[in-house]
């Protein structure tokens, strides 16, 4: 079922009011949403228990860090007692459940709230704007400044969640779209007393144009990567890679606690350095770049949600999300597996089937 | 090394890297040479514990430093001493082939066969298979890259 917030002041002020109204009727204990820091340069999810610290800016189009990663630190060891309603974007809520069904978050006591998402823009670009690039980006004037991920993004709609914001098909000036996706969510929408809305058909078709807009997007950008092959030029891609690993560890599906590559496992003896050179005549140092790379892809493909926080995290700024997109997208379309889609489906690798891929075993 | 550059002229011989599970085709390696069968001494077998258990990143690392071929040895499908390690492994292999094809990095240098413990001759017959297309295909362009 499908309700209307209606808008006062602004989108982000309604949001936070709605999130305030959980707090103080007691239909939640404690919030984690995205709040503007005290200098405007950034903002980051933020967990907040007291009604009148609630500052917050769910629509705030930066992505600092992914919130499923936030949620995985809070309960993997063990979830809270007490309800905790989470703020998501649609690509953090894939993560969260891709991190779910890694065992590395628990969703019990915790309400899923996913918000529309417009995108988001990169740090240097967030900081260097006035206060309205909430509003400019809510109403897509500033399509050209969104980072690579979100405007090839796999779907901007949240799925998986209790709850959904949404402002696609809403004139966000006026209303946002409340809808009520599970029985939990239902609850809370009738404890609070909303009205519902009328906007039902407009949101549907709202929803499936953008959805529409980004596969397009997304094709289109793939064709034009798809260059960026064969020895010459991935380690041409690669060329700038410091090796400093701020990918994998912002990547919020990068499952291992702890990365081999930086385990002791690469801590070799002088002499194994000496012989390793000999293979060669010649190698660059430090050693494995290129590997770990390729490993992490690996590791991590059939689960990239596309957030491109490895993009955003690099130092010497190697547009990944050029690889990335296509490789993602091919892995996932051999196992017909689309991450963050059903938390009930096995990850690919832990399941089998006797007879498949038989091609494999031809070569 | 030194005597690779001397005989540069002289045929290729790929130098093939062999992950052997250690149920079956470890076991059908070393039937292969207690039956006195000859094959092609291209290969460098590395004894693990089931074809499950080879992570991509070692298979990565061979093809990096310059291996021309990689063979992963498992049970035949049914016959994984681990119920279902083969299978798995089959599936990383497929991931990792997709990988590596989207990348344009010679997926066929990976080959993953199931031969038994009691099969050294398919053992035998798989490594001179591997021998002869690894010829023509050429040397592992990776082995000449020093920056990577």
């Amino acid at each position: 079922m499908i309700y209307e917030l209606k808008v006062e002041e602004d989108a982000p002020m309604t949001v936070n009011n709605f999130l305030k109204e959980l707090l103080t009727e007691g239909e939640v204990d404690a919030v984690i949403a995205m709040t503007e820091t005290p200098s405007g340069k950034s903002a980051f999810p933020t967990m907040i228990s007291h009604p009148e610290k609630l500052s917050t800016n769910v629509f705030a189009p930066l992505l600092p860090v992914s919130t499923g990663t936030v949620v995985s630190k809070v309960t993997k060891v063990k979830p809270p007692k007490k309800t905790l309603a989470v703020v998501l974007r649609s690509c953090e809520l894939r993560a969260l459940t891709e991190l779910v069904k890694l065992n590395q978050a628990d969703l019990e006591n915790i309400i899923l709230i996913g918000v529309d998402c417009s995108g988001t823009l990169s740090m240097d670009t967030y900081q260097g704007q006035d206060q309205d690039i909430t509003e400019a980006v809510l109403k897509n004037e500033s399509e050209d400044d969104l980072r690579t991920a979100c405007l090839n993004c796999k779907d901007p709609v949240p799925k998986n969640a209790d709850l959904v914001i949404g402002t696609f098909g809403a004139d966000t000036d006026k209303n946002l779209f409340l809808d009520a996706k599970t029985e939990k969510g239902a609850e809370i929408v009738s404890a609070l007393g909303m009205d519902e809305s009328e906007g039902e058909e407009v949101r549907e078709k709202a929803v499936q144009d953008i959805r529409d807009e980004k596969e397009e997007n997304r094709k289109a950008f793939i064709q034009e990567r798809s260059e960026i092959e064969g020895p010459d030029k991935l380690l041409e891609f690669f060329d700038t890679c410091v090796n400093c690993h701020n990918c994998m560890k912002v990547c919020p599906v990068c499952y291992c606690n702890e990365c081999i590559f930086e385990s002791s496992i690469f801590d070799l003896e002088g002499d194994k350095y000496m012989k390793k050179v000999e293979g060669k005549g010649a190698y660059k140092t430090p050693t494995d770049s290129l590997l770990f790379q390729l490993t992490r892809f690996n590791h991590m493909m059939l689960s990239c949600v596309g957030c491109g926080l490895c993009e955003q995290a690099c130092p010497s700024d190697i547009p990944l999300m050029d690889v990335i997109t296509g490789l993602a997208d091919n892995a996932q379309e051999l196992f017909e597996y689309e991450p963050g889609d059903d938390p009930e489906e096995e990850l690919p690798l832990v399941v089998y089937r006797e007879e498949e891929f038989e091609d494999v075993e031809e070569r | 090394m030194s005597e690779e550059v001397e005989n540069a002229d002289e045929e290729f011989e790929p130098k093939i890297v062999g992950l052997l599970c250690n149920w079956c085709s470890y076991a059908g390696a070393d039937l292969a040479g207690t039956s006195r069968i000859q094959y092609p001494p291209n290969i460098r077998v590395i004894r693990v514990m089931c074809s499950g258990s080879v992570d991509p990143v070692y298979i990565n690392r061979a093809l990096l430093d310059g291996a021309d071929a990689i063979l992963i040895g498992g049970c035949h499908p049914g016959d994984c001493h681990y119920i279902d390690g083969n299978y798995k492994a089959r599936r990383k292999m497929a991931l990792l082939k997709n990988i590596l094809t989207t990348l344009g990095m010679e997926p066929d240098r990976i080959w993953l066969k199931w031969i038994s413990a009691s099969e050294g001759q398919e053992f035998a017959d798989t490594v001179q298979e591997i021998v002869e297309e690894t010829k023509k295909m050429g040397p592992n362009p990776m082995k000449e890259r020093w920056n990577l």
